[in-house]
Order: structure tokens, then C-alpha cells, then sequence
């Protein structure tokens, strides 16, 4: 075969060899940034968890996802241990998705990867290697734990900074605020259609109602109404589609 | 939280994260979601993350819980995120809001 240039990669706009841990990780840090809030605020909370924080900090390692941590840590004050963990995995649920979708590039992988990989798969590195179709085998190994323990080193030491800083601001700075704040900007970021505002709107709205339901029941209860509601309203705009679709057709 | 609960929180919520991202890799491998479920999939995280900003601002004090200034900083963070869509800007927005108001009043 005659030898070719080195093929460029579109995500990264670099002419490394697509499989490198220096690919991966050119292709891993811009994703990262905006990350950096979150972490931050993260790191504060676990400074402001009715949890001693040693055991607050201990989720960058356990648990490794920024939004069920986030939870973990500013639910203690007011929630069992029940609806706490009922809530992380209701929120954990996306990576069932993520999971469903890397499924078929991890079956060609070595029993130890399957075990391993999934541990590190947050959402940035899903959306790094779900797309990487051009590797495969140990190249996207490679590239996937390049990534992979990238983002579990900074995360942890981008928290770690949060805390330290965090103990440091007073009390009426109001950084008990963030975590909300947080929240409420990744469900904006994260609507993609009306279906999805439904479901927020559901979620919140039930979940006000249902505030005094013990226990914070009330975060699940407003998301599986939200859940129901996007889905049904998803359903709706299908079928409303299809009947356009078919008198347009008639015409 | 003593320390026994939290901790006991905390390895049952990475024992959930893991299990939610290796479940369908490990143990599923080739088999796609039903397209019922997926559909119901993307809408967890509009419904979860809203309910879930709810709960934190009413503070576990019911609707009592539920402060002005707050109310007021969401808003200001959400109107931030539809427009800019960009987190860093939504979070400084709203506690820009929340200090000026708490200053203010």
C-alpha cells in the first residue's frame, strides 16, 4: 500500500494519528472547560455538606459524575438515605443511554476493558468516542482511557480546588445557591425540543407541589410526572407530524 | 450526616453510577434499548435536573423555603443560559443577581 499523509482528524482539526494518547488528549481538553464551573461548584458544596467531608470528597473517586455527586452532597442535609440514593439514580439514568449506545464498540474489546472503561464514562467522553467510528480495537482503547483518566484526574483536582476555596468564602457570599443555579442552566443547555421543555416544565412544576411530600419525595415524583409528560408530548409530536405528512400527501 | 450514612450513601449511589454505565456493556452486549424506553430516556435529564432545583432552592423547608432573591437569580440564570447557552455565563449572571439584590434589599 503506498504510504498516505497522516489522515486529519475532523474533531480535532490535527494531523496526529487519530489513535494517540496525544489525539486523545488534544481532543479531550477543550471539552473540558466548560466543565470547570461545575467542578468548582461541586467543590463548595461537598465544603458546605452535612456529610464530614473527607466522605463528601470521596464521590470524585466512588462515584465520578459531577450531577449525582452535586446531589449527593447538598441532599444530605435534608434527605434519608433512601431518597438520596433514589434521586442519583434517577439522574444516573442518561448513562443507561450512554451505555445502550457504546455497547456495540465495546463488544470487540478484551473482557478487563469492559469492566474497566465504563467507570470513566461521563458525558464529555461519550461524546468524544460515540463518535470516533474511524478507530477501533486497542487504537480506540487507547484513545478512550487517554480521555477517560484525563478527565477523572482534572475533575478531581478541579473539586479539590472548589473545596479549598469554598471554606474560605463567607456565608453570605450565598454559594448555597449555586448548586440550584447549576441545575437549572444544564436543563436550559439541554433542551433540544419542546418535548424536553415540557418535561422540565412538568418536572419543576409538579415537584413545587409536591413539596411538602416527606422525605424530598417530591424530586422523584415531579421527575417521573416530567418523564411521563416529555414522553407523551414526544408521542403527540410524531403524530401530529405524520398526520401533516399525510394530508399534504392527499392534496 | 454521621459518618456511617454517608458513607453509606455514597458507595450505594457509585455502586448505582457504575452499574447504570457498565450495565448494558457488560452484561447486554448487541442488544439495542427498546425504542419506547430510549424515547422516555431523553427526557430524564429536563425532568430530573428541574425537580431537582426545585427541592434545592425550597431548602427541605417546604414552599416556605423558597426565597425571592433566589427566585429572582434562577430566572436571571435561566434567561442567561437560553440566550448565551453557555453555563460558565448562566451561574455568574445569577449569582451576580442574587449579590446585587441581597445588597440591594
Amino acid at each position: 500500500m503506498p504510504a498516505a499523509d497522516p489522515p486529519v482528524d475532523p474533531l480535532t482539526e490535527t494531523s496526529a494519528p487519530a489513535g494517540t494518547s496525544a489525539a486523545a488528549l488534544r481532543a479531550a481538553i477543550p471539552l473540558f472547560i466548560p466543565a470547570i464551573p461545575f467542578g468548582l461548584v461541586v467543590g463548595v458544596a461537598i465544603t458546605d455538606s452535612a456529610m464530614p467531608t473527607a466522605v463528601a470528597w470521596s464521590t470524585n473517586v466512588v462515584i465520578f459524575a459531577g450531577a449525582a455527586q452535586l446531589a449527593t452532597v447538598s441532599l444530605a442535609a435534608t434527605a434519608t438515605w433512601l431518597t438520596l440514593v433514589a434521586t442519583a439514580a434517577v439522574i444516573n439514568l442518561r448513562h443507561v443511554m450512554y451505555s445502550a449506545a457504546l455497547s456495540p464498540r465495546f463488544n470487540e474489546q478484551p473482557r478487563w476493558f469492559r469492566w474497566v472503561g465504563p467507570f470513566f464514562l461521563i458525558d464529555q467522553l461519550f461524546a468524544l468516542t460515540s463518535v470516533r467510528t474511524s478507530l477501533s480495537g486497542p487504537a480506540w482503547r487507547r484513545f478512550y482511557l487517554t480521555a477517560g483518566i484525563f478527565y477523572f484526574l482534572s475533575w478531581t483536582t478541579v473539586v479539590s480546588i472548589g473545596l479549598v476555596v469554598g471554606s474560605s468564602i463567607p456565608v453570605e457570599w450565598r454559594l448555597d445557591v449555586a448548586p440550584a443555579i447549576m441545575f437549572a442552566g444544564l436543563v436550559v443547555l439541554g433542551l433540544a425540543n419542546r418535548p424536553g421543555i415540557v418535561a422540565a416544565v412538568v418536572g419543576a412544576g409538579v415537584c413545587l407541589l409536591a413539596l411538602d411530600v416527606p422525605n424530598n419525595g417530591g424530586i422523584l415524583v415531579g421527575a417521573i410526572s416530567g418523564v411521563t409528560a416529555g414522553y407523551l408530548a414526544d408521542v403527540a409530536e410524531v403524530r401530529r407530524a405524520e398526520v401533516r405528512r399525510d394530508t399534504t400527501g392527499a392534496q | 450526616m454521621n459518618t456511617f450514612p454517608a458513607v453509606a450513601a455514597v458507595l450505594s449511589v457509585g455502586m448505582i453510577t457504575y452499574a447504570s454505565r457498565a450495565g448494558l456493556i457488560v452484561f447486554l452486549a448487541e442488544r439495542p434499548l427498546p425504542t419506547n424506553i430510549s424515547r422516555a430516556l431523553r427526557y430524564v435529564g429536563p425532568a430530573v435536573l428541574s425537580a431537582l432545583t426545585v427541592n434545592l432552592i425550597a431548602g427541605g423547608q417546604g414552599i416556605g423555603g423558597v426565597e425571592f432573591v433566589e427566585v429572582a437569580a434562577l430566572g436571571m440564570a435561566i434567561v442567561v443560559a437560553a440566550v448565551a447557552r453557555n453555563l460558565l455565563a448562566a451561574l455568574a449572571a445569577g449569582m451576580v443577581t442574587l449579590w446585587l439584590l441581597l445588597w440591594l434589599l
